[in-house]
């Protein structure tokens, strides 16, 4: 469980989240959603520590993560699997080098253990051909996919996905929301979902969050989006045509 | 002079985490074996071509500048030998290197910085300046000195070469010089030298790499900095070390 209370982030004059509060209950996916540019991955970042919010604080399961130290605070980030918008693979490593990675550094497994684990991932993101691939050699969509087999590859606590469907055709974004919400039951584990794909909302949202230019404007489930009276939330969930056909 | 000091300061910082303790040895040891053979062996050709050019100009030049009948011709092979050990094979190659090793090394942990490739690291709780940087600096500040060895020999002989193909000097008077009143600490000096060069080369770069912000364009910016600073800093250190020890 992940608990934000009163969190401000600046860069500089200009404040990109204010005010935020919210609960990411573990076993449930919960969804930031809202426009490009309103802050979803500043606080991403924020609730990791690769950014230091001004004001606020950030509970692991009622753990304050600002107050931790250093040592601390490292193995926090130890239970962490964060899958970056740009993938921010390890271009001097191969895919297969890629995923083992956090198992080499993170888990005392065997050298078969690893392996295993390896192929496991890349097959639950449909990837299995490409292990002796670089990152250069791939397409924007498997990048992403071995961004997610990296970022589950040590059994994280918590898990953040910053747009996991992003340059994924429908079909395989399917398999990897179904992925995403699998792994979430199965283990219990805390899932953060960044996405912009009203069809994810629809897919895997049990809990949202809509930020609007840096507000918390509104959070419920994916059956309380589609009902809400909030304008802002509505122009967003039906802004395409399909979605408005789907209404009536 | 603010900006200066945040620098330095900066600076100082990063190495300290550079060395700190680091969390897993395996990981780098892997590391420590590629910084080698890409700043060892990759660099081999160039030192060669250098040399053998360096070592060339210094016989002829020093023949030019004595051509005097009260000093012996044998001089010049001393002079040629004493120059490359003490200064231009430490010197210039570490020069060299601060062209080339220095804007790979920038560019490198610059690009990382820009793709979020560190942070990626320091989410799975790897002490990513040092994991990226301590490699570079050991495999360095170990190769660095062979390198120089090499360039010594490889130099020396070309000034050996001019000496046979050409009438400046008798290969016998060269042959004489180069051998002639040899003192191995000025080979440990010049070592001890490129050694320091090594570190510079490398962190300085490292350090304008890791603190790259925004684009690919300040990655180019980050690496023309490290380069042009350690330059300059091979150059103060020089003199530094040389007042220290030969004075
Ligand atoms: N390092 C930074 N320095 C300055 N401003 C920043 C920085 N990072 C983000 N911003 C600003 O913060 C705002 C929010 O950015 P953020 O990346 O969080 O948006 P986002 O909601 O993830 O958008 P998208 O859906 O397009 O990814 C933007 O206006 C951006 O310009
Ligand atoms: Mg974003």
């Amino acid at each position: 469980m992940i608990e934000v209370r009163n969190l401000s982030k600046s860069f500089g004059e200009k404040t990109v989240l204010k005010d935020i509060s919210a609960r990411f209950e573990a076993g449930r996916t919960n969804l930031i959603i809202g426009a490009s540019g309103s802050g979803k991955s500043t606080l991403a970042r924020c609730l990791v520590g690769l950014l230091r919010p001004e004001v606020g604080e950030v509970l692991y399961n009622d753990r304050d993560f600002f107050a931790m130290t250093v040592s601390e605070m490292k193995e926090m980030r130890k239970e962490f699997g964060f899958l970056f918008q740009q993938s921010a693979l390890f271009d001097y490593m191969t895919v297969e080098e890629n995923v083992r990675f956090p198992l080499d550094l993170l888990t005392k497994m065997t050298k078969k253990e690893k392996d295993q684990r390896v192929s496991e991932c890349l097959e639950r993101v449909e990837l299995p051909g490409a292990t002796k691939l670089y990152p250069s050699e791939l397409s924007g969509g498997m990048k992403k996919r071995v961004g997610i087999a990296r970022a589950i590859s040590s059994n994280p606590r918590y898990l953040f996905c910053d747009e996991p469907n992003s340059g994924l055709d429908p079909q395989t974004s399917i398999v990897i929301d179904n992925l995403i919400m699998d792994i979430t039951k199965e283990y219990n584990i805390t899932t953060l979902v960044i996405t912009h794909d009203m069809n994810s909302v629809i897919e895997i949202g049990e809990h949202i969050l809509f930020i609007h230019k840096g507000d918390k404007w509104w959070d419920g489930t994916k059956e309380d989006i589609l009902t809400t009276k909030n304008q802002e939330v509505l122009d967003f969930v039906y802004a395409s045509e399909f979605m408005k056909q789907l209404r009536k | 002079m603010g900006r200066f000091l945040f620098e330095l300061g900066r600076y100082m910082i990063l190495m300290w985490r550079v060395f700190s303790k680091p969390e897993k040895l395996s990981i780098y040891r892997k590391r420590l074996f590629d910084e080698m053979v890409s700043l060892g062996i990759d660099s081999l050709g160039i030192i060669f071509v250098i040399s053998v050019f360096m070592g060339a100009v210094i016989t002829i030049q020093t023949a030019a500048n004595i051509d005097s009948v009260f000093i012996p011709a044998y001089t010049i092979g001393f002079t040629t030998r004493q120059s490359t050990i003490l200064e231009f094979s430490p010197t210039i190659i570490a020069l060299i290197l601060a062209g080339k090793v220095g804007s790979n090394i920038a560019s490198e942990i610059g690009l990382m910085r820009v793709t979020e490739q560190i942070d990626a690291l320091e989410i799975m709780g790897v002490n990513s300046s040092a994991y990226l940087i301590l490699p570079k600096i050991v495999a360095a500040v170990l190769i660095n000195p062979f390198l120089v060895v090499i360039s010594m020999f490889v130099s020396i002989g070309g000034g050996y070469a001019i000496a046979m193909l050409t009438d400046i000097v008798p290969t016998a008077d060269f042959v004489y010089g180069i051998q002639l009143d040899f003192k191995p600490f000025h080979v440990a000096y010049a070592l001890f030298k490129s050694a320091i060069f090594a570190f510079l080369i490398t962190s300085i770069p490292a350090y304008q790499g890791y603190y790259a912000k925004g684009s690919a364009l300040e990655v180019g910016r980050a690496s023309t900095r490290g380069v042009v600073q350690s330059s300059i800093l091979i150059l103060v250190a020089n003199y530094v070390v040389t007042q220290l020890f030969l004075i």
